[in-house]
């Protein structure tokens, strides 16, 4: 138990490793100490110095991010003098903070709200001038920076540093008039800088995606998985439940799969499941049906083909429940396996990573369609820019389950331009790509954020998607059409 | 305090030359007039005399010799803090002289810099250095081509590079010119600004004794504590500890500045009354004004009165003892026809114009403190600013990553709180005046 | 048990006749018609619509949106009335202001006129006196008439231009940047304002 150190926090006992700060035990216990510059995935600056705690024998109030918890320590957060210097140390934050909150984007989810709430509360006795900085930069295509509001407590220096190394901000002149800035010339462009937004505590820098299009305090967040590749991020999803309108993701921590960040092509995973960019209704030979209609058709062409004369195209963008049914329905009503084919986008690196978080595989649940196979004994035809595999099919019926995000599929055009020259093609996916209009039957199905369901990302680590209700009500999930057509198969035999 | 009983009674400042001892010398820059008066032989000492880092480092600490730079802590327990293993370590000088009122610094660069590099070399030896930097400000000109002078000097007379004296000690120096910040001369900020990088302190721990310039064991020393050390190991501990009190022993430059008959650099005994310094030494204020407050230890030392001086003598415990701090040993002089409200608005300006920004408490609150003194000044103030910016400058004491919140916080403190009467006639002749206006 | 009967006696105009008591009443009329015409009594009959009544100048009727003193609307589209709307009747959609001394405004400002319960919270709850309720309590229409309140109409209809005037222009503290402060990036060798000796 030498690595170990036992300390106590406001009298409740707490161990934690040896070497942890203050901040990190209380954190596990619990203890919520006020603080801007500290966050768990950068490096400790100290500056913000906000997060002063008493400790019994010392004669000044430390920082607890910075102070290592020693055996038998005693901590304490709550005391009059502990809070007169939280109140002091936001009060020196806002001084010189322009609170124009009405047209900030952060306002509702801004630390320094919060914490005025929490720790403030006083009548400010700053009478002066404000020090004025310049506004609504355009430092990047991603973000506008607000170098008034910023409380120049450097994450976003120490970001571009540390996880990006990039390093395009600095910190720059100094005393009040210490401004926050890019360095000469140059923009922040990297697939990370919506990471930016995210960790700065007030609205200094705000997303350009995001910008002006929805107050924070409508927006309902639901916590999921990021699509957008093959590492499946955690991401919370942030939808205004009066409008059904989804407007952005933003990471959740998760120490075994993306820590504290995720990227920006993540952050468009919102944009395919609003209702302009979805197909509402199935399509049968361009007619709209109900799905109802568009599962009997289907049904009746099963019973009059053989399982070789099926074959089944599939994207690694579906949960393993759906595949699932899909593949043991079609086994059981063809009384045989059908052709299974996987398709990738040929222009797809699969093996590509940018050392952070991104991976050339831009499909999430490659590993855990693989592992349905071999459960169901399927092997699969991998059909990647040559489609004559499919072609020398000859299927009857070809179910063709495509890419819910078409970011990873540049050539889907081409692709589905060769599809519809199969037979009797069905085509579950959302697309409102324009080769698609002349398949047989077109299904809508359910996007990521409305379906529970599993994806398992690269490194084996399967993850649970949480279920928003459906932005089209009468649109359903694979899983659910297949049990549907399993039941409409019985009922009429 | 029994001033008057002082052993210095009767004696004069020329006695005691421990750091000034070439001052008057002709050409007393050149390495051959500083060989004359002993130089190098300290040296000699330590590398061809047998005695090891641990004993040099002894000797210091036997000496009472403490750091000259402001904060007064033991030198020799600093050198004795870096770790013993194996690695590079660095040695660097701080020669930035940043706090207002200081020039003692400059001045022994000016008689000779071979004494600093002597006592740079010693120290070195004794924390096991090979390489050290003397950081100096960008504006001294002079004293940049004085120190590099001498370091060619010494590289050319053996006394620098691979194998000194020939004794297979190894030591280079070099001098790093800053760009001319106050915060770089605070030790952390120095090394930060000494690595290319902004300068600003930096989060302790580590201290930079363990990991400090590039990560590795780092000590700063001011440039007079240095150039004392040849004379202690010439000497021996016992010699000087002859001169000062008990605590506080040794010599220290004092640098008075104001409106004094003969203003200058001072070699003193610590322990030395600052009254008869001021009125004696330094032949009183000019014109035979009366005294109203000195500020005795540079800007960032809170201010005493002419009442609390009577008695005080100037040495690291006399000056805590009365709340301030001897801090570089400038003593500013402010006569009776300078308002305390003009002191504390140029003070405020200094701190705000010095701040490097990183803390809240310090980047925010200085500027605050301007404000506030300024309105003050334009007679735009109300009867209870002078408590509010009292009452702010305690909230910035204590919380930030270095100790300049704190000097700003002290003359922002100690100036309303002694000289509150002159706040209210100000407030009063202000509105006097503007009612004449109006 | 005894009972008071205080209803009125269904016999009594029978008793007392009809015709007497319909001449009392008209007589009262008839005197206080008298009286009026030949000025002896004022008329407490306001001649709507061709005279209208003043009401109180903090009655909260019609919302109208004030303007900046250069005309342009002085709404920043923060959605605090929008948030603080009861009957959630206000929709705004926000945009960025070709002003960079704004930043933002709104695109969109919407009122649906019939589901306001008039409370007077979006007043309330404004932080720059964008939006008031103004003097205007005439708001009856036809049932084709266009309900919904757009920002055009909330800004310069007739009714607000007649009635409030000049009162449409906000004298509050202008809601703008400061002149001194230019959008671009910093530059770090300027010397930043007040920073000169």
């Amino acid at each position: 138990m030498s690595n170990q150190v036992t300390l106590s926090i406001n009298n409740q006992s707490i161990t934690v490793p040896a070497g942890s700060t203050i901040m990190e035990a209380a954190q596990k216990l619990g203890v919520s100490v006020p603080h801007f510059c500290w966050h768990p995935g950068l490096s400790i600056a100290g500056v913000c110095r906000f997060c002063m705690v008493k400790v019994e024998g010392m004669p000044k109030l430390q920082i607890a991010c910075n102070t290592p918890a020693t055996e038998g320590m005693k901590v304490d957060t709550v005391s009059s003098d502990v809070k007169d210097a939280h109140k002091w140390a936001l009060e020196f934050h806002l001084i010189n903070h322009p609170l124009d909150c009405p047209i900030c984007d952060q306002a509702g989810e801004c630390e320094l709200q919060n914490y005025y709430m929490k720790v403030g509360k006083y009548q400010s006795q700053m009478e002066d001038e404000k020090v004025l900085k310049p506004k609504a930069l355009d430092v990047g295509d991603t973000l506008v920076l607000d170098t008034e509001r910023c409380i120049l407590c450097s994450r976003c220096v120490r970001f571009e540093d540390e996880v990006t190394k990039t390093s395009t901000l600095g910190i720059f002149n100094r005393g009040d008039q210490a401004t926050i800035g890019t360095y000469q010339d140059r923009k922040i462009k990297h697939n990370y800088s919506y990471n930016l937004a995210d960790i700065c505590p007030v609205g200094a820098f705000t997303a350009k995606d995001f910008r002006f299009k929805c107050r924070v305090w409508f927006l309902k967040e639901t916590k999921t998985v990021c699509p957008g590749c093959s590492t499946g991020c955690n991401v919370n999803l942030f939808q205004n439940s009066n409008q059904r309108e989804y407007y952005r993701l933003k990471p959740r921590h998760n120490a075994d799969v993306n820590g504290h960040w995720m990227c920006d092509t993540g952050r468009t995973m919102y944009e395919h499941l609003n209702a302009s960019a979805r197909l509402p209704a199935p399509l049968l030979n361009g007619e709209t049906v109900s799905s109802q209609a568009a599962l009997q058709a289907v049904t009746d062409t099963l019973k009059s083909v053989s399982a070789d004369k099926v074959a089944v195209v599939l994207t690694a963008q579906f949960t393993n429940e759906d595949y699932k049914a899909t593949l043991s329905t079609l086994k059981t009503l063809l009384k045989g396996t059908p052709k299974v084919f996987v398709w990738r986008d040929e222009s797809e690196k699969a093996e590509d990573f940018d050392g952070i978080l991104f991976r050339g595989d831009r499909n999430p649940n490659t590993r855990g369609m693989m592992d349905v196979f071999k459960e169901q004994g399927v092997s699969p035809v991998m059909l990647k820019g040559d489609f004559s595999a499919l072609a020398s099919a000859a299927a009857e019926l070809t179910l063709i389950f495509g890419p819910e995000v078409e970011a990873g599929y540049p050539n889907l055009g081409k692709a589905l331009s060769r599809f519809v020259e199969v037979k009797k093609a069905v085509y579950f996916g959302n697309t409102l790509n324009e080769s698609a209009k002349k398949m047989w039957l077109r299904m809508p199905v359910k996007v990521f954020a409305e379906k529970s369901g599993t994806f398992v990302n690269f490194n084996g680590v399967a993850q649970k998607l949480k279920a928003n209700p459906p932005v089209f009500t009468a649109v359903k999930g694979v899983d659910e059409y297949f049990a549907d057509l399993s039941k409409m198969s019985q009922a009429t035999l | 305090m029994p001033v008057m009983n002082s052993p210095y009674n009767g004696r004069q400042p020329s006695e005691f030359r421990i750091l000034t001892e070439l001052e008057g010398v002709p050409n007393s820059r050149s390495l051959e007039v500083y060989k004359k008066h002993g130089g190098y032989a300290a040296l000699e000492k330590v590398l061809k005399g047998g005695m090891s880092p641990d004993d040099v480092i002894n000797l210091v600490k036997a000496s009472g010799l403490r750091g000259r730079g402001g904060a007064g802590f033991p030198t020799g327990m600093k050198w004795g803090f870096v770790p013993k293993a194996p690695g590079e370590k660095y040695l660097i000088t701080n020669f930035d002289e940043g706090e207002p009122g200081t020039y003692k610094d400059r001045y022994i660069a000016e008689l000779n810099a071979h004494m600093l590099i002597e006592g740079k070399l010693i120290g070195a030896y004794a924390i096991g250095a090979s390489k050290s930097y003397i950081y100096l400000r960008g504006e001294f000109y002079g004293e940049i081509a004085w120190c590099e002078q001498a370091i060619k000097e010494a590289y050319d007379a053996g006394y620098l590079g691979d194998n000194i004296m020939g004794t297979g000690f190894k030591h280079h120096m070099d001098v790093y010119i800053g760009a001319g910040s106050y915060i770089c001369g605070e030790e952390t900020g120095l090394i930060s600004s000494l690595e290319g990088k902004k300068g600003q302190p930096k989060l302790k721990p580590p201290f930079p004794a363990v990991k400090g310039y590039l990560g590795q064991p780092t000590i700063v020393n001011n440039v007079e504590t240095l150039a004392a050390v040849p004379w202690i190991i010439r000497n021996g501990a016992e010699a000087y500890k002859k001169f000062g009190t008990e605590k506080s022993a040794g010599t220290k430059l004092f640098n008075i500045s104001g409106p004094v008959v003969r203003p200058g650099c001072y070699e003193l005994p610590l322990g030395y009354p600052l009254k008869r310094f001021i009125f004696e030494d330094c032949g009183g204020l000019i014109g035979g004004k009366k005294l109203k407050a000195v500020i005795p230890g540079g800007a960032s030392a809170p201010v005493l009165t002419a009442a609390e001086i009577e008695t005080i003598t100037m040495d690291y415990e006399a000056f805590a003892g009365a709340g301030t701090m001897l801090g570089s040993g400038a003593v500013i002089v402010i006569p009776e026809d300078v308002s305390m409200v003009h002191v504390l608005e140029n003070l405020m300006h200094f701190f705000k114009d010095e701040s490097c920004g990183q803390c809240t408490p310090c980047r925010e609150g200085t500027g605050w403190l301007l404000k506030m003194s300024r309105d003050i000044v334009n007679g735009e103030g109300s009867p209870g600013d002078a408590e509010k910016i009292a009452d702010v400058a305690g909230k910035m004491m204590g919380r930030t990553i270095c100790t300049f919140s704190d000097a700003a916080a002290g003359p922002a403190r100690s100036i309303p709180q002694k000289f509150a009467h002159e706040f209210l006639e100000f407030y009063k002749s202000k509105q006097n005046a503007a009612q004449a206006h109006g | 048990m005894a009972y008071v009967n205080v209803s009125r006696d269904p016999e009594r105009n029978l008793k007392n006749g009809y015709l007497a008591t319909s001449l009392v009443g008209m007589g009262t009329t008839l005197v206080t018609f008298a009286k009026q015409v030949f000025g002896l009594e004022e008329s407490n009959t306001v001649q709507w619509p061709e005279v209208e009544y003043q009401y109180s100048e903090r009655f909260k009727g019609a919302h109208f949106l004030t303007k900046r003193p250069d005309g342009r609307v002085r709404c920043t589209a923060c959605f605090l009335c929008a948030t603080n709307c009861p009957a959630q009747c206000i929709t705004i959609v926000a945009g960025e202001s070709p002003d960079k001394g704004v930043e933002k405004y709104p695109v969109r400002f919407e009122i649906d006129i019939l589901r306001c319960v008039f409370c007077g919270y979006c007043e309330e709850a404004c932080p720059v006196d964008a939006i008031r309720m103004g003097p205007e309590y005439s708001m009856a229409g036809l049932a084709e008439r266009k309900w919904v309140y757009t920002k055009d109409y909330l800004l310069e209809r007739d009714a607000v231009k007649r009635k409030v005037g000049e009162k449409q222009i906000s004298k509050k503290d202008e809601n703008t940047k400061h002149d001194t402060v230019d959008s671009t990036l910093p530059n770090i060798h300027a010397h930043g304002p007040g920073h000169g000796h």
